[in-house]
């Protein structure tokens, strides 16, 4: 009874859905979080007869054919890359990016990692970092005697001196994908590009459909709790079904068992 | 005079398949686009030995797809569009041209709209595949299929009325059609929506419970047919 496997797979299907809503759900204060979601497509099908066969010696065919589905299989746990609502924080070296587009930064590795959260801090010798120290690329230092840095929507860093002109330091570039879709999450809020996602283009804000910067404010998780919990209720359901299907197969495999 | 078994047989054997095709409609109650099987089934009678007399079996002709519209759901992704009324989307697997309800789609490394499912490539009106540009901003879809990106037309996506004659599933939403379509009067879509699966689970269930109930019942059959044949094998049997 193929019936078993069958709701099987509709069972761990449901799982990931759940285990990927969880993820969502604890990611609700992440800043820049993307929203993922499990995308499910069916399984093959056994042809048991094909539909066209010739069903008899005057030529005519089987219209439908028996056609048994295998069952379910997540195809997907895509990024949903919606923008999410900006939060004015104060903060000089918050940056929220309005539109597409990621920053750049170095991996100890060497290697470039893509990130929207826009929370940067300084580190001891006045580098541009991220959160967990990594720098921003293209690299921006700020002189040790600047009294404020303000970034503008194009990404320009300025520094401000007392009784100074202001002095430009540099300015933060973007990264786009063609395929946002294909990015592969490295925790941390980090990104790195694959086969699937296609070479990052850089380029300034505000260009080649790229976002623009907003200093002072940082992109909050587009998670929105209600939706996740009504995908919860839904996953939970569908999971009860598929198991009462295994009960109701195991019940029929049973009733086989007593003939004799 | 194993008549009766083999009748009881007939039954048991399609129910099982039956509830195969139950248990793959549940399963796929979340899939986006996907349309549930059902099942036909047929008699198959058999003419006996003395006069006036046959045999009828039941038997799981075919299976069928039902392509009742889906449930719409709101998704906020601008690559995700369903189709209102009918029609399907082609999509091209290897020089193959495939139809699907399913339309949750990507961007492929050299900017072609795929599949998200499967990656191949969706096909336009005219059968080609739609490129968009890599400096796109804002993909947007028309009600009609018409897709643009920052106001500059990229194509328009075809959508075939597909016959459910000869209609072969080959899994991930895909289908096999016997002839090739026509294009589709009048396509509508909604971009930012998605097709959710058509599977009634109330109904499953309930025919689930059915076909359950029914195959216990063939086998009460089996087991009273048995139990006959036991004493007619005594009785008979027994010539003190």
């Amino acid at each position: 009874m193929r019936a078993l496997e069958i709701a099987a797979t509709g069972m761990l299907a449901q799982q990931t859905r759940v285990e990927v809503i969880a993820n969502n759900i604890s990611n609700v204060g992440t800043t820049a979080y993307n929203l993922r979601r499990a995308e499910f497509a069916d399984l093959l099908y056994q042809q048991a007869q094909h539909a066209g066969d010739v069903s008899s010696d005057t030529g005519t065919v089987v219209p439908a054919g028996i056609q048994l589905g295998l069952g379910v299989r997540t195809a997907a746990v895509s990024m949903q890359s919606a923008q999410g609502t900006l939060r004015q924080t104060n903060g000089e070296l918050d940056l929220a990016l309005e539109g597409r587009g990621w920053f750049e930064v170095q991996l100890p590795s060497g290697d470039s990692a893509y990130s929207r959260d826009g929370s940067f801090k300084l580190s001891a010798d006045g580098q541009i970092v991220t959160s967990e120290g990594y720098p921003l690329v293209p690299q921006i230092t700020v002189p040790e005697d600047a009294r404020s840095i303000s970034v503008n929507a194009d990404g320009q860093v300025f520094a401000h001196f007392e009784g100074q002109a202001p002095q430009e330091l540099g300015k933060i570039t973007l990264a786009s994908f063609i395929n946002e879709k294909g990015l592969e999450a490295r925790g941390s809020n980090l990104f790195t590009a694959t086969q699937a996602s296609g070479d990052a283009q850089i380029g300034d804000a505000g260009t080649e459909g790229r976002g623009t910067m907003r200093q002072g404010y940082l992109e909050q998780s587009s998670v929105d709790i209600v939706s996740e919990i009504t995908q919860l209720i839904e996953a939970q359901r569908a999971y009860e079904m598929n198991s009462k299907v295994i009960t109701a197969a195991d019940q029929m495999l049973a009733a086989a068992n007593q003939v004799r | 005079m194993d008549n009766p078994l083999y009748v009881t047989l007939a039954r048991l054997t399609s129910l099982q398949r039956q509830m195969d095709v139950v248990a793959n409609n549940i399963a796929n109650t979340s899939t986006a686009g996907f349309k549930r099987e059902g099942t036909v089934f047929a008699e198959v009678v058999e003419p006996l030995a003395e006069e006036g007399g046959s045999l009828s079996m039941s038997s799981d002709a075919a299976t069928y797809t039902d392509l009742g519209a889906g449930v719409m759901a709101e998704t906020g992704d601008p690559l995700t569009v369903a189709v209102l009324g009918d029609g399907m989307l082609a999509v091209d697997r290897g020089g193959e041209t495939l139809y699907t309800r399913d339309g949750r789609f990507a961007l492929s490394p050299d900017g072609e709209l795929v599949l998200l499912a499967t990656g191949e490539p969706v096909l336009d009106a005219g059968g080609a595949p739609i490129q968009v540009p890599p400096d796109a901003a804002q993909i947007a879809i028309a009600k009609d299929g018409t897709v643009s990106a920052d106001g500059l037309l990229l194509g328009r996506i075809g959508l075939y009325a597909v016959a459910t004659d000869g209609l072969e599933r080959v899994g991930s939403g895909l289908f096999r059609a016997a002839e090739a379509p026509l294009p589709a009067e009048q396509p509508r879509f909604a971009q930012g929506f998605i097709e959710q699966s058509n599977v009634n689970p109330v109904i499953e269930l309930v025919r689930m419970i059915e076909i359950q109930r029914a195959y216990e019942r063939g086998h009460a059959l089996l087991q009273a047919e048995d139990d006959r044949i036991n004493q007619v094998t005594d009785v008979v049997g027994n010539t003190n």
